[in-house]
C-alpha cells in the first residue's frame, strides 16, 4: 500500500538514465544551495569492513549528504561487526534502529525468499556493464521487488554489484565437468545444493572463520566471492586457480527504513533519492577498481603463484546450459517466491543484453 | 487450602508438586544430554559424509547444532541455577559469615528473578516479531522463530527457579546453612563433601 | 556512558551476582538511561545479540571439547598418562613436580579445557605429591599454573574463541601450531623451577622404573598418546577442521573408555553429556551476554574512543602488544577467560592491524594473558576452581603461586619481544 509513491520515484529513475544529466545538475544545485534543512543525523549499516566497498559506498555517500547540506545533515556509517551480524543490521533497519543500510539480499533470504534470485548461476548477463544496466533500469527488481521488501519495512532504493563471483580452487575450473566431485563450501540452502549438484559438486557447509585453513588443508575444494574480497581473505595463497566465472553477481541494496523513509519531507527525500542514483555509477568505478586492484594484486603475488582462468564466451554457453534447468526449479520449486518476478525480470534481461 | 485441608492435604500437595519438579527436572536433563550427544553426532556425522562420500547430506549439521546450542544455553540456565552453579566472583561472599551470605544470597537470588522475568518479557517481544516476519532457517527452511522461542521460555523458567532458590533459604531446612540453589547447599557450609568435575561450571 | 556501565557491572560482579547479571543487567540498564527515547526500536536487535553470541558455528567446538575431556577424566585415560610420564622421569630430584608440570602438558594436548586437566591431573598428582613431602600451597600452585599450558598447548577453546572474536584470516590451525612452542617453554620453566625446588628443600627421591616397567607403562599410554597425534594430522591431512576436530576427539574418547579400555559402560554416556550439558550453559549465558555488552559499545561506537584514547593514533608494535597484555591479564584477573577474550579482542584487533602486528602472534599473546590472569590473584578463576576441588581455604591456594606469577610474566614479555617463539613452526 505504500508503495505507491515509491514506485513514481523508481519510474522517474528509468527514465532517469538518459535524462540523469538535467537531474544531478539543475535540481542538484537547487537543493543544495536554495533548502535549509532541519539538523539531523541518519545513520548507515553495512555488511563490509572500512576499505571495502560497501563501507566506501556509505562514507561517500555520507560526505556528499554533508556537502549538499551545508553540514545539516551527518550521515554515520558503521562497519560491520559493531552492531551484530548481518541478520541482526537487517533487523535493526526494520526496526528503524538506523535509518539507512546496505545490505545483500543473501542475508535477508529468510524474510524475503526473491532475494535468491541474484544467486542463479548465469541468469544475469555475464558482461558486468549489461547487469548494472537491468539492475538500473528493472522494472521488476526496482518496483515490484521493493514491495515485497517493503512488506518488511525495508525499502531498497537501489540495486548495485560488487562484481561477478569468481571461483577459486586447486583443480581449475573451466567447464562444467570439471566440478565432478567437488566439495563446494557455499551457503547450505536448498537452491544451492540444487545449482552445484547440476555441476557434479556437493555443497558443504562450513564457517567463515574456517574456511582459509579448510582450503588449505583441502577439507573443501572451492569457494565463491567478488575477487577484491578473495584477495582480501587470502583465500588466492590457498588455492592453485581462480577461475573467473562471471556466474553471477555479490548484489548489494542500497536500503532506508521505509516508515522512516515515508515520514521525511519531500526535500529529504529528494535529497537521497538524487544521491542514491548519482552513486550508482560511482560505485560501479568504486568495485571494479577494488576488484581490478585485487586482480592485479593476486596475479603479482611472487609468494602465492595462482593461475588465472578467464572463461571464454563458448565455456560460459557451456556453464549456461547445464544451470538453465536450474532457473527452472527456482521459479516452480523454491518455497515462497513469486514466480511473475521472475518472469519479468527475465524478459527485461533479455531485452538488455539484447537476445 | 491450608486451612481446610488440613496436615494431611499440605502432605498431597506438597507430594504432587514435588513429583511435577522432579518431571521437570528429569525434562531439562533429558534435553540437555540429549543435545550435547546431538551435536557430537552432527559434527562428526558431517566429517565422515564429507570426508568418506564427499557427501554433503549432512547439510543441516550446523543448523541441527544451532538449534541444540540454544536449547542447551537458555533451557540450560533453570538446571543450573537449580544446581546453584552458575559462575560468579565469588571471593568477598565466600569470607562473610553465615548471616551474612544468607542475606546476601536471598537478595541475589531475588534480583536475579527480577532480571530473568524482564528478559522473559523483552526476548518475548522479540520472538512476536520474527513469528510476523514470516523469516525461515537457511538449510531446513524452518519458520525462525522456532529455533528463537527458547529464549522467553528459558528466562521465565530461569525467573521461577530463582525465586525458589531465594524462597528456600526461609525453609526450615535451611536454619543454619545457605542455600545457592534448591539442589545446593552453600559449598561454604558442606566442607566435607567430595568435589568432582560435574562440580564445576567453568572451562 | 563507558564508567556508568562498568561501575554497574563491577557492583554486581564483586556483589556474587552470577555474573550473567552484570553481564546482561549492565548493557540493559544502559539501554533505558541512554536509549531510552529509542528503545522501541533497538530492542529487539539488542536481544537478539542473546542468540548472535551463541550461534557462531565455531563456539560448537567448546561443548565438544569438554565432552571428551569429561569422558577422558570419568575413564583411565588421565592415569594411563601419569603413569608413563611417572615411569620415565619420576626418579629425577622434583621427580613428582616435573611429572605433575609433564602430564599436565600432555592431557593439555588432549583436552582443551583448564579445568578437566586440573581435575583429571591435579587431583592424582596431589596426593602423591602430598606423600612425598611437598606442601599442599606448593603442590597446588604447581597444579593451577601447570594447568594453563593446557590453554597454549593445542587444542585450546581460548585460541578458538579468539579466533572467531578476531575475525576474518585468522586460522585456528595456525594458532594450534602457534602455541606449541610457548607452551614447551612454560613447562621447562616450571620443570627447571621444580627440580631446584626439591633440591634446595632436599625432598626425597621415587625409586627408577626398570625399562620393563617403563615399557609396560608406555604401551598402556600409547592410545591415549594416539590423541595429539590424530587431532593435529587429521587437521593438518584436512580431514577436519579445527572446529570439527573436537567432536572426533569425542568420538575417540569414546572408542578408548567405552570400548577398548572398558572402564565406563556406555549407559553412563548420558550422565557425562549431561555434566557437559551444564557447563556449556553456564558459560555459554556469559557469551551471550558478553554479546549484549559488545554491542551497546558498539552502538555508541565506543571501541574507536577506547583505542584512540589508550593507543593513540600511531603506535608502535611493542607498545601496543603491551597494552593489550595488561588489559588480558587484569581482564583475566577477575573475568572468565572466555568472556574476556570475546569482549576485548575485537576491540584491540584493528589497533594490532595497524601497526602491523601478525593476527596469529597476538592470539598467542592473548590466549598466554588469559592463562596467566586466570591462574593470578586475587581473583583468578582457576585459584577459585582449586579451592572448591581441594577443599583448601582461598588464602593457601594462593599462598605458592609467586614464583610463579613471576615466571609466566618473564615470559610474557620474552613473548612480545621475540615474534618468532609464536611464529617459527607456522613460517
Ligand atoms: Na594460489
Ligand atoms: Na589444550
Amino acid at each position: 500500500a505504500c508503495g505507491g509513491d515509491d514506485n513514481e520515484d523508481t519510474g522517474n529513475n528509468e527514465e532517469g538514465q538518459e535524462e540523469s544529466e538535467n537531474d544531478s545538475g539543475d535540481s542538484g544545485s537547487e537543493s543544495a544551495s536554495d533548502v535549509e534543512y532541519e539538523e539531523q543525523e541518519w545513520e548507515f549499516v553495512t555488511e563490509e569492513l572500512k576499505g571495502q566497498v560497501q563501507y566506501e559506498y556509505a562514507a561517500e555517500f555520507a560526505d556528499r549528504i554533508k556537502e549538499k547540506t551545508n553540514g545539516k545533515i551527518t550521515v554515520t556509517p558503521y562497519e560491520y561487526g559493531a552492531l551484530g551480524s548481518e541478520v541482526d543490521q537487517a533487523q535493526l533497519l526494520q526496526d528503524g534502529g538506523v535509518q539507512m543500510a546496505v545490505m545483500s539480499p543473501g542475508f535477508t533470504g529468510g524474510q524475503v525468499p526473491d532475494g535468491q534470485i541474484f544467486s542463479l548461476h548465469y541468469f544475469f548477463p555475464a558482461d558486468p556493464k549489461l547487469t548494472q544496466e537491468v539492475l538500473n533500469t528493472s522494472e521488476a527488481l526496482n518496483k515490484d521487488l521493493r514491495a515485497k521488501y517493503e512488506e518488511h519495512s525495508i525499502s531498497p532504493l537501489a540495486f548495485w554489484s560488487e562484481g561477478s563471483m569468481a571461483w577459486t580452487s586447486n583443480v581449475g575450473i573451466e567447464k562444467p565437468s570439471d566440478w565432478e566431485g567437488l566439495n563446494m563450501r557455499v551457503q547450505e540452502s536448498p537452491l544451492m545444493k540444487k545449482t552445484y549438484d547440476a555441476y557434479g559438486a556437493s555443497v558443504q557447509s562450513l564457517s567463515w572463520g574456517e574456511l582459509y585453513t579448510a582450503l588449505d588443508r583441502e577439507t573443501v575444494d572451492a569457494q565463491e566471492n567478488p575477487v577484491f574480497f578473495i584477495e582480501s581473505a587470502s583465500f588466492h595463497e590457498v588455492q592453485d586457480t581462480l577461475t573467473i566465472s562471471r556466474h553471477n553477481n555479490y548484489i548489494a541494496m542500497t536500503t532506508v527504513n521505509t516508515e522512516w523513509y515515508n515520514g521525511l519531507g519531500d526535500a529529504e527525500k529528494q535529497l537521497i533519492d538524487e544521491t542514491v542514483e548519482e552513486m550508482q555509477s560511482w560505485v560501479f568505478e568504486e568495485q571494479k577498481k577494488q576488484n581490478d586492484a585485487g586482480l592485479e594484486a593476486i596475479k603479482n603475488d611472487s609468494e602465492y603463484d595462482t593461475k588465472i582462468i578467464e572463461l571464454t564466451d563458448e565455456q560460459i554457453a557451456e556453464f549456461k546450459k547445464v544451470a538453465e534447468p536450474v532457473h527452472e526449479y527456482y521459479k516452480n520449486e523454491v518455497e515462497g517466491i513469486d514466480p511473475a518476478i521472475y518472469d519479468k525480470l527475465k524478459k527485461e534481461i533479455e531485452e538488455v543484453s539484447g537476445e | 487450602m491450608i486451612r481446610f485441608g488440613g496436615r494431611k492435604k499440605v502432605n498431597k500437595v506438597k507430594s504432587v508438586f514435588n513429583k511435577v519438579d522432579r518431571a521437570f527436572m528429569k525434562l531439562e536433563e533429558f534435553l540437555l544430554s540429549f543435545s550435547i550427544i546431538l551435536i557430537s553426532i552432527m559434527i562428526v556425522g558431517n566429517v565422515f559424509a564429507r570426508e568418506l562420500f564427499d557427501s554433503g547430506a549432512f547439510y543441516f549439521a550446523y543448523e541441527v547444532s544451532k538449534f541444540a546450542i540454544i536449547i542447551t544455553t537458555f533451557l540450560g540456565i533453570s538446571y543450573v541455577a537449580r544446581k546453584g552453579r552458575h559462575i560468579s566472583m565469588s571471593a568477598f561472599y565466600d569470607f562473610a559469615p553465615m548471616k551474612v551470605r544468607k542475606v546476601m544470597m536471598i537478595i541475589i537470588n531475588l534480583v536475579t528473578a527480577a532480571v530473568m522475568f524482564v528478559l522473559a518479557y523483552y526476548t518475548y517481544g522479540f520472538v512476536m516479531a520474527e513469528y510476523e516476519s514470516n523469516a525461515i532457517t537457511t538449510s531446513l527452511q524452518l519458520p525462525r522463530y522456532l529455533m528463537y522461542i527458547f529464549l522467553p521460555i528459558g528466562f521465565f523458567v530461569t525467573g521461577v527457579q530463582f525465586l525458589r532458590n531465594t524462597f528456600v533459604n526461609f525453609t526450615k531446612k535451611a536454619k543454619d546453612k545457605v542455600y545457592l540453589g534448591t539442589d545446593a547447599v552453600d559449598y561454604n557450609d558442606e566442607k566435607d563433601k567430595e568435589v568432582k568435575l560435574e562440580d564445576i561450571s567453568s572451562v | 556512558m563507558l564508567a556508568t556501565l562498568l561501575s554497574i557491572m563491577i557492583v554486581f560482579l564483586f556483589l556474587n551476582f552470577p555474573m550473567m547479571i552484570p553481564l546482561i543487567l549492565g548493557p540493559l540498564l544502559v539501554m533505558f538511561i541512554y536509549n531510552g527515547d529509542k528503545l522501541d526500536l533497538l530492542m529487539n536487535t539488542f536481544m537478539k545479540q542473546l542468540l548472535t553470541g551463541i550461534e557462531s558455528p565455531v563456539l560448537l567446538c567448546v561443548p565438544l571439547f569438554i565432552f571428551a575431556a569429561d569422558i577422558m577424566t570419568a575413564g583411565k585415560t588421565s592415569q594411563r598418562l601419569l603413569d608413563f610420564v611417572g615411569s620415565f622421569i619420576g626418579h629425577i630430584r622434583g621427580g613428582y613436580a616435573v611429572t605433575t608440570a609433564a602430564s599436565c602438558t600432555m592431557f593439555g594436548a588432549i583436552s582443551g579445557s583448564t579445568q578437566a586437566t586440573v581435575v583429571a591431573i591435579g587431583r592424582p598428582m596431589r596426593e602423591r605429591l602430598l606423600k612425598n613431602g611437598y606442601k599442599d600451597s606448593s603442590a597446588m600452585a604447581l597444579i593451577i599454573n601447570s594447568s594453563d599450558v593446557a590453554l597454549l598447548i593445542p587444542p585450546s577453546i581460548g585460541m578458538i574463541i579468539y579466533a572467531l572474536a578476531a575475525g576474518q584470516g585468522v586460522s585456528v590451525g595456525d594458532l594450534f601450531i602457534a602455541g606449541i612452542i610457548p607452551g614447551l617453554i612454560v613447562f621447562l620453566a616450571f620443570a627447571i623451577y621444580s627440580i631446584i625446588y626439591a633440591k634446595v628443600k632436599n625432598l626425597p627421591l621415587a625409586p627408577k622404573a626398570s625399562w620393563k616397567e617403563r615399557f609396560h607403562f608406555f604401551k598402556k599410554a600409547l592410545l591415549p598418546l594416539g590423541f595429539p597425534v590424530l587431532i593435529v594430522g587429521g587437521i593438518y591431512q584436512g580431514w577436519f577442521t579445527p572446529v570439527e576436530a573436537s567432536g572426533i576427539s569425542v568420538l575417540y574418547a569414546l572408542i578408548l573408555e567405552v570400548l577398548i579400555f572398558r572402564t565406563i559402560p556406555f549407559t553412563r554416556i548420558p550422565k557425562i553429556a549431561l555434566s557437559t550439558g551444564l557447563v556449556t550453559s553456564a558459560v555459554f549465558i556469559l557469551v551471550a551476554g558478553g554479546q549484549m555488552f559488545t554491542w551497546v559499545l558498539g552502538y555508541a561506537r565506543i571501541p574507536q574512543q577506547i583505542t584512540e584514547a589508550v593507543l593513540g593514533t600511531d603506535p608502535s608494535q611493542l607498545y601496543v602488544l603491551a597494552i593489550v597484555s595488561i588489559f588480558f591479564f587484569i581482564g583475566c584477573m577477575f573475568v572468565d577467560p572466555i568472556v574476556v577474550i570475546l569482549i576485548l579482542t575485537p576491540i584491540f584487533v584493528p589497533a594490532a592491524q595497524s601497526a602491523g602486528i601478525d593476527l596469529i602472534h597476538l592470539g598467542i599473546i592473548i590466549t598466554f594473558q588469559a592463562a596467566l590472569g586466570s591462574a593470578t590473584p586475587p581473583f583468578g578463576v582457576d585459584i577459585f576452581t582449586a579451592s572448591a576441588v581441594f577443599k583448601k581455604p582461598y588464602l593457601e591456594v594462593i599462598k605458592s603461586t609467586p614464583p610463579y606469577i613471576a615466571m609466566l610474566l618473564v615470559i610474557g614479555v620474552l613473548l612480545i619481544l621475540f615474534p618468532q617463539l609464536s611464529l617459527a613452526l607456522i613460517n
